[in-house]
C-alpha cells in the first residue's frame, strides 16, 4: 500500500507530540487496575517517545467512578488514614465512607500513589479528570481521542439471563417434585 | 604542553612563552619582557575592533601549484579530463575583464601582450544543456508517474544555486575558478561548474559525465521530500486531477482521529477515502491542514516518492545510464 509514515513537514512532528485524551469506563472495575491503567498514560510510558523529563503524558478521562467495585471485603477492610499533624487529628475512614464522602477519592488517591514521587505527580494529576457519573461536561467530551477497554470483565447477573440459557445450563442433579429449595 | 601553559596563563610561572603552534611551546625566552603585556593587550583590542580578517582566496596564500591543484582535482574525482578543457572551464569572464583592466592600468599594451585565455561561456551553456536534460531523463525513469511540472520542479532545485554551488564547494571549486570578486559569487560558481560538466562530457563522454552527475548531484536528492522541491498550493485539486485522469474514484475526506478539539493544541487526522478504501491519512492542526496533508500523502504515494521506497542503485555504472527508459529500479 506504500508509507503512511512520517515524512518532512512539520505537522508530522505536531502529531507525534500531541496530547490525547483516553477515555476510562470504571463501572464494576477494580479500582486499582484502573488506576495503573490511568498513571501509564499520565506518565507518558505507553509512548516510545518517553523519557521522565519529557512531560509527554496525555490527559485520562475516568467516569462513573461512583460504580467501582472492589474485590473482597475491601468496602469495609480498607483503611483510609491522614493526619493534619495537630494532635488529636488523626482520621481514619473506611473506603466505604470514604466513598460515600466524596465518589472520586479512591481513585484519585490510588493514582497519586501509583505516579513517580517528584513534582511532575502534580502536574499530571491536573491532566487527570474524575467524574462521578457518566454525565461529562461539552469542551471535555470534545476533546476525547479515543476510550480505552475496561480491565475487567463484567459477569453478568442471573437476571441478565435469558430463559432459554437458563435452562440449556447443565443441572448436577434433578431434584424429585416434592423439594424445598430454601 | 597544556599544563604549562595553564600555569603560565595563571601567571604562577613568571615567564614569557614563545608560542609557535598548537602542540609546541617554546618556554626557553632570556627574561621576562616588560613590554610584552602592554603589546599582547594593544593586539588584542586592535583585532577586536577590526574584526576578523577578510578572507583570502586560496591561490593568494601560501603553497598553491594551478597546474598541480587542476590535475589533483581530476585525480580525486577519479575522471580524466582534457587539461586544457577544464583550464577553460574554470576562466570565467568576469576574470578577463579584470584581467584586461589591471593590464590597461598598468600600461601594457594590449594588441602586443593579448590575454590568450578562453571563456567558459559555452562550455558553461553545453554543461548546463547537457545537465538539464540527463536530470529530466533520470528523474523521468525512476518516477515515471512524476507530472512534468514535478520533474521540472526536481531539475530545477538540483540544477539551482543553492545544491549546485553546495557541491561545488565541497568538490574544492572555489580555490580553482577564476573570478573578479572573492568569495566567488553563487552565480558565478554555478556557472564555473556547469562548464566543467561540459568540459568533462567533451574529453570524456557522455556516458562518464553522465555517471559524474548522478553521483554528485542525485545524491543531493536523499533525504528530500518532494513537496519541499515542488511549491503545490492545491494539492487537493491535484489529487483530484491525478485521480480522474487514471479513473479512480474521487477522495472523500473523513475524520479519523481527533484530540483536544477545544484546546489550543489540537490535532486531528484526516483520511482520504476513495470508493470506501483508505488512500492516504495526514494529521493537521486544523481539519483543512489535515485534508492537505492527507491529499499531500496520497499524491506522494501516487508519485512513488515515499520514504520508504526503494532507494536508488548508485553502485552500477553502465547498464542502468545506457537503457534510461527501460530502469524501473526506483519504484514504489
Amino acid at each position: 500500500m506504500g508509507c503512511l509514515l512520517p515524512q518532512s513537514p512539520h505537522c508530522w512532528q505536531w502529531a507525534t507530540f500531541a496530547r490525547s485524551w483516553f477515555l476510562i469506563d470504571a463501572r464494576m472495575q477494580p479500582p486499582g487496575k484502573i488506576a495503573s491503567m490511568c498513571s501509564v498514560r499520565l506518565q507518558g510510558k505507553h509512548k516510545p517517545i518517553y523519557h521522565p523529563l519529557s512531560d509527554i503524558g496525555d490527559h485520562v478521562v475516568v467516569m462513573n467512578t461512583r460504580h467501582i467495585a472492589f474485590s473482597g471485603n475491601k468496602w469495609e477492610q480498607k483503611v483510609y488514614s491522614s493526619h493534619t499533624g495537630y494532635p488529636g487529628s488523626f482520621k481514619q475512614l473506611t473506603a466505604a465512607q470514604m466513598h460515600k464522602k466524596d465518589p472520586t477519592a479512591i481513585i484519585k488517591l490510588a493514582v497519586y500513589g501509583m505516579l513517580p514521587k517528584n513534582l511532575t505527580r502534580r502536574t499530571m494529576m491536573q491532566r487527570l479528570h474524575l467524574f462521578p457519573d457518566d454525565v461529562l461536561p461539552e469542551d471535555i467530551l470534545k476533546n476525547l481521542t479515543e476510550e480505552l477497554p475496561q480491565p475487567r470483565e463484567i459477569p453478568r447477573k442471573l437476571s441478565e439471563y435469558t430463559q432459554e440459557e437458563r435452562n440449556a445450563f447443565p443441572m448436577l442433579w434433578t431434584p424429585p417434585e416434592d423439594y424445598r429449595m430454601k | 604542553m597544556a599544563a604549562c601553559r595553564a600555569l603560565v596563563s595563571r601567571a604562577v610561572l613568571p615567564l614569557h612563552f614563545h608560542y609557535v603552534s598548537r602542540g609546541v611551546m617554546l618556554t626557553h625566552v632570556r627574561e621576562k619582557k616588560r613590554w610584552m603585556k602592554a603589546y599582547t593587550l594593544i593586539m588584542e583590542r586592535k583585532r577586536k575592533m577590526e574584526g576578523p580578517p577578510p578572507p583570502k582566496p586560496r591561490s593568494q596564500q601560501t603553497n598553491f601549484d594551478y597546474h598541480a591543484e587542476v590535475e589533483a582535482f581530476g585525480a580525486r574525482v577519479q575522471e580524466r579530463f582534457s587539461l586544457e578543457l577544464l583550464k577553460t572551464a574554470f576562466v570565467n569572464t568576469c576574470y578577463l575583464r579584470s584581467e584586461e583592466e589591471r593590464r590597461r592600468a598598468l600600461g601594457h599594451d594590449l594588441e602586443t601582450t593579448a590575454l590568450n585565455l578562453k571563456d567558459n561561456g559555452e562550455l558553461c551553456v553545453h554543461g548546463q544543456e547537457f545537465t538539464k536534460g540527463f536530470l529530466s531523463d533520470w528523474c523521468r525513469g525512476s518516477f515515471p508517474s512524476l507530472p512534468e511540472e514535478g520533474v521540472a520542479a526536481v531539475v530545477g532545485h538540483l540544477t539551482g544555486s543553492e545544491v549546485m554551488c553546495h557541491v561545488a564547494r565541497n568538490l574544492a571549486l572555489e580555490d580553482l575558478t577564476m573570478s573578479a570578486e572573492f568569495p566567488v559569487p553563487d552565480e558565478t560558481l554555478q556557472g564555473t561548474f556547469f562548464a566543467v560538466i561540459g568540459a568533462l562530457e567533451q574529453s570524456s563522454g557522455s556516458v562518464r559525465a553522465g555517471l559524474f552527475i548522478r553521483d554528485f548531484l542525485v545524491t543531493q536528492l536523499i533525504g528530500k521530500d518532494l513537496f519541499d522541491m515542488w511549491k503545490v498550493v492545491d494539492p487537493m485539486g491535484l489529487l483530484v486531477k491525478e485521480l480522474s485522469r487514471k479513473g479512480i474514484a474521487l477522495p472523500e475526506p473523513r475524520l479519523i482521529r481527533s484530540a483536544g478539539a477545544s484546546t489550543v493544541l489540537p490535532l486531528y487526522f484526516v483520511g482520504l477515502y476513495s470508493d470506501r478504501k483508505l488512500l492516504a491519512q495526514g494529521p493537521g492542526e486544523t481539519v483543512l491542514a489535515a485534508e492537505e496533508e492527507a491529499a499531500r500523502v496520497a499524491l506522494r504515494k501516487l508519485y512513488g516518492f515515499t520514504e520508504n521506497r526503494r532507494p536508488w542503485d548508485f553502485t552500477a555504472p553502465r547498464e542502468q545510464l545506457q537503457k534510461p527508459s527501460a530502469q524501473a529500479l526506483s519504484s514504489r
